[in-house]
């Protein structure tokens, strides 16, 4: 994958404000990483099957929700800090 | 004695590390109350790990260690006189530091 | 005096929810009726298959189980939360109601009270 221009780090479930604004801000080249209960959004929305989304594992595995996403979207801790390290910015949202 | 190591504990002699249990600690802890361990409290300790295992909590307060206790053995053990006797002090305290599990959150 | 115990917040990103959770009980305790009802994001406490190891936490789904057992009266679903987060009733928890959040339903309790 190229590396990511914006890396978007969502730990805010759908229903948060911030959730939204998040998904506004989300350009081209960016992707999104879902973390904590950010990844309830994998429950939710049909455009966050897309292959610039991912969702970090032991997140998912807590909230029994690892089979509601596809596993090329499902990211360590360590592939976590590869593609902030690799991206251009960040944003914690 | 014991030719087992007792495991490390808190300052409330509950163990750090649930998985260093074993019969003979319990046996041990036990002692340090003053309890000779009888079928009666095994029979309670089997069930509190099982308890545990199941939930992943020990009962939080005195009062919910005889619910569960009577929930699962009835009336005749599930009350405070007879969990008072078996354990002394306060029962849900004392009965999980021999079982081997946390601390019950509300007791004080 | 009946409780209801209202928790809208998802699971294992803040700790409210298991307070609420240790109200509950704590009320069941002393024999006071008390239901609890998940609503919004709260819905997701109930989805079965939970595993919070590696999040260093206790399952919430676990825990829950054992409100029946020490006298919570009943663990009731918003439908409408269900829907949104796709949970149907095979996806919850067993002993789990699914109700509609409103007033006919707060109406039958004494006290009602928000997690958090």
């Amino acid at each position: 994958m190229t590396p990511l221009k914006t890396l978007h780090i969502l730990n805010k479930p759908p229903d948060h404000s911030r959730y939204r604004l998040c998904l506004c801000a989300i350009g081209p080249e960016d992707g999104l990483l879902l973390t904590e209960n950010g990844v309830l959004a994998v429950t939710w929305l049909a455009d966050i099957n897309s292959e610039r989304c991912f969702a970090l594992a032991p997140d998912l595995e807590a909230r029994g929700l690892s089979p509601q996403i596809s596993s090329e979207q499902i990211v360590s801790f360590e592939d976590m800090v590869d593609m902030a390290a690799t991206a251009e910015h960040v944003i914690s949202w | 004695m014991t030719d087992i190591p007792m495991p490390e504990r808190n300052n409330e002699g509950f163990l750090q590390i649930a998985e260093q249990w074993h019969p003979k600690v319990a046996e041990v802890i036990a002692a340090e109350d003053g309890i000779e361990l009888t079928d009666n409290h095994w029979e309670i300790i089997g069930f509190l790990r099982e308890f545990y295992k199941q939930y992943e909590l020990s009962p939080p307060s005195n009062r919910l260690f005889v619910k569960a206790v009577k929930e699962a053995f009835g009336e005749e053990k599930g009350n405070s006189i007879y969990l008072m006797q078996l354990f002394p002090g306060t029962p849900a305290k004392t009965a999980c530091r021999i079982a081997g599990l946390p601390r019950p959150t509300n007791c004080l | 005096m009946r409780a209801l115990i209202i928790i809208d917040q998802p699971p294992y990103g803040s700790w409210e929810g298991r307070e609420a959770l240790d109200m509950a009980l704590s009320l069941a305790a002393f024999d006071q009726p008390v239901a609890l009802l998940f609503c919004g994001a709260g819905v997701n406490w109930l989805r079965k298959g939970q595993d919070a190891g590696k999040v260093q936490q206790k399952s919430i789904e676990r825990n829950l189980a054992a409100a029946p057992i020490f006298g919570v009266e009943a663990l009731l679903a918003d439908a409408g939360a269900c829907d949104q987060y796709g949970l149907a009733e095979a996806d919850l928890l067993d002993d789990v109601c699914i109700t509609d959040f409103g007033t006919e339903l707060t109406g039958g309790f004494d006290h009602v009270a928000f997690a958090g």
